[in-house]
């Protein structure tokens, strides 16, 4: 199966407790009088927003926050496939994938220092970074697959971040209240996933529900700050499930179905704090036109479609717009 | 420098696995490549193969698609065309195979058109202690 995740475009209006999180990477260990963020606070921000749009499985987004004492915008995108190879002899195939990821996210926060003073905070991240995957495909019938696989990912994650009306005092003695931090890091992960497919046709009508778990290990190294130099162990599960139907339209001698998905993601060891939200619910429709080509005579690539979807969750409302391939 | 070795090896990577037009063993003939293992011809029992010249005309193949549960032993039946290529693979369609016309768009590229399902799939369960234990049939 072929997989290719463009972009999507979502709102997502998140209730207040995220404050001390989405945070700069400097803040802890450079910035005086800011006790509200602990260094533990800066390294799950940081895993969390690298591993939100890095993760396998995981499609595009804009998140959009926005509460009294917050603005952020947070965007994630990727561009990849995954598909299965024969392995002649075996019952079992190859899978594989490959994808760039990327993602930013610029937020706007207002917090109150130590000394009394009102601070804002106006932060932005980019991470950038590639992703490959290897595994295996265990067809347990005609309906069923169990895919263990392997993905190995490198990312880069800069940060620059603006401390307004904080004093601090530099090391030339002079103290300003308007102070900007310019920092790096990169990012290693090894994600083991189980992913469980099942599909089965109804008439015309196909239905496909699968479950994925991710297993990852993410290390920072950052030469900027040493707070960010840190390994953490996070876990991710994912439900999906999908109809689609003939339609009667046809474009150069190919059909267009319809389809409508539900899913369900959950960052199952993230703190709340750290996104605002430990799981996201989407429900959508859309269209696919199946192409049925053979790039490179490597691999099939069936469909191209749109999808529209909704995303609600107790703390997320929003909605989704994407470009998908199988 | 680098940047000129990667991009070299790139394209040469992507030269040479450009889609090759396929080669016939004359001009009354098909081809037929498959994902899985075509284990009869024509009603004839032959060692178990991946790719096959075909005579024009109609011509009856089975091919085998094994899971850990169950083989799904699946028998296609249709007119062969000369000069055409065709392929069967696994898209998780309604049966577990599905024979298209493979034909070869550019050098980037190949197609999957025209796609036809088997007539039917045998079903063989296995069994752990007695190896196969019953027999259905998937109805066309």
């Amino acid at each position: 199966m072929l997989h290719f995740v463009n972009k999507f475009i979502a709102k997502l209006l998140v209730s207040a407790g995220l404050l001390s999180v989405l945070i700069s990477v400097h803040a802890a260990s450079i910035v005086p009088n800011l006790s509200a963020i602990s260094d533990s606070d800066v390294r799950n921000s940081a895993i969390a927003f690298v591993n939100t749009t890095t993760l396998p499985g995981l499609e595009g987004a804009t998140i959009n926050v926005d509460t009294d004492d917050r603005s952020s915008e947070q965007l994630r995108s990727s561009l990849g496939f995954s598909a299965e190879f024969t392995l002649k002899k075996h019952i079992f195939n190859g899978y594989w994938g490959l994808a760039i990821v990327g993602g930013s996210l610029d937020d706007r926060i207002d917090v109150i220092a130590d000394t009394g003073e009102q601070v804002k905070l106006d932060i932005r991240r980019d991470v950038i970074g590639l992703r490959g995957s290897l595994g295996l495909s265990f067809p347990v019938d005609q309906y069923f697959k169990l895919r263990p696989f392997i993905s190995l990912g490198m990312a880069d994650l800069r940060t620059i971040t603006n401390f307004d009306g904080l004093p601090i005092t530099d090391a030339s003695g002079e103290t300003e209240t308007l102070t900007t931090f310019d920092t790096s890091a990169y990012m290693g992960s090894a994600t083991a996933t189980l992913d469980a497919a099942y599909s089965r046709w109804f008439n015309d009508n196909r239905l496909e529900v699968s479950a994925q778990y991710n297993l990852r290990n993410t290390e920072l190294i950052s030469g900027d700050n040493s707070v960010l130099n840190t390994t953490a162990w996070s876990q991710t599960a994912m439900l999906k499930a999908r109809y689609s139907g003939a339609t009667s339209l046809v474009t150069d001698g190919r059909p267009w179905r319809w389809l409508a998905y539900a899913s369900h993601t959950n960052f199952l060891s993230f703190d709340k704090a750290s996104l605002g939200y430990t799981g996201l619910f989407e429900i959508g429709a859309g269209m696919e036109w199946n192409v049925n080509i053979k790039p490179l005579d490597w691999f099939g690539w069936q469909s191209i479609g749109l999808s529209f979807g909704v995303i609600t969750s107790r703390n997320v409302e929003g909605y989704s717009f994407g470009l998908t391939a199988r | 420098m680098n940047m000129r070795f990667i991009i070299y090896i790139l394209g040469m990577l992507i030269l040479g696995s450009c889609v090759q037009a396929p080669s016939f063993k004359g001009d009354e003939y098909a081809l037929i490549s498959s994902n899985y293992p075509i284990i009869s011809v024509n009603g004839t029992a032959i060692e178990e193969s991946y790719k096959l010249d075909l005579a024009a005309g109609e011509n009856t193949v089975v091919i085998v698609y094994h899971t850990y549960s169950k083989d799904y032993h699946c028998t296609f039946t249709w007119q062969a065309v000369a000069g055409i290529a065709y392929e069967v693979t696994d898209q998780e369609n309604r049966y577990p195979l599905t024979l298209y016309q493979w034909q070869r768009k550019n050098r980037l590229w190949a197609m999957r058109l025209d796609p036809v399902d088997p007539s039917g799939c045998t079903v063989v369960e296995h069994d752990d202690n007695a190896g196969l234990i019953q027999h259905q049939v998937m109805s066309g």
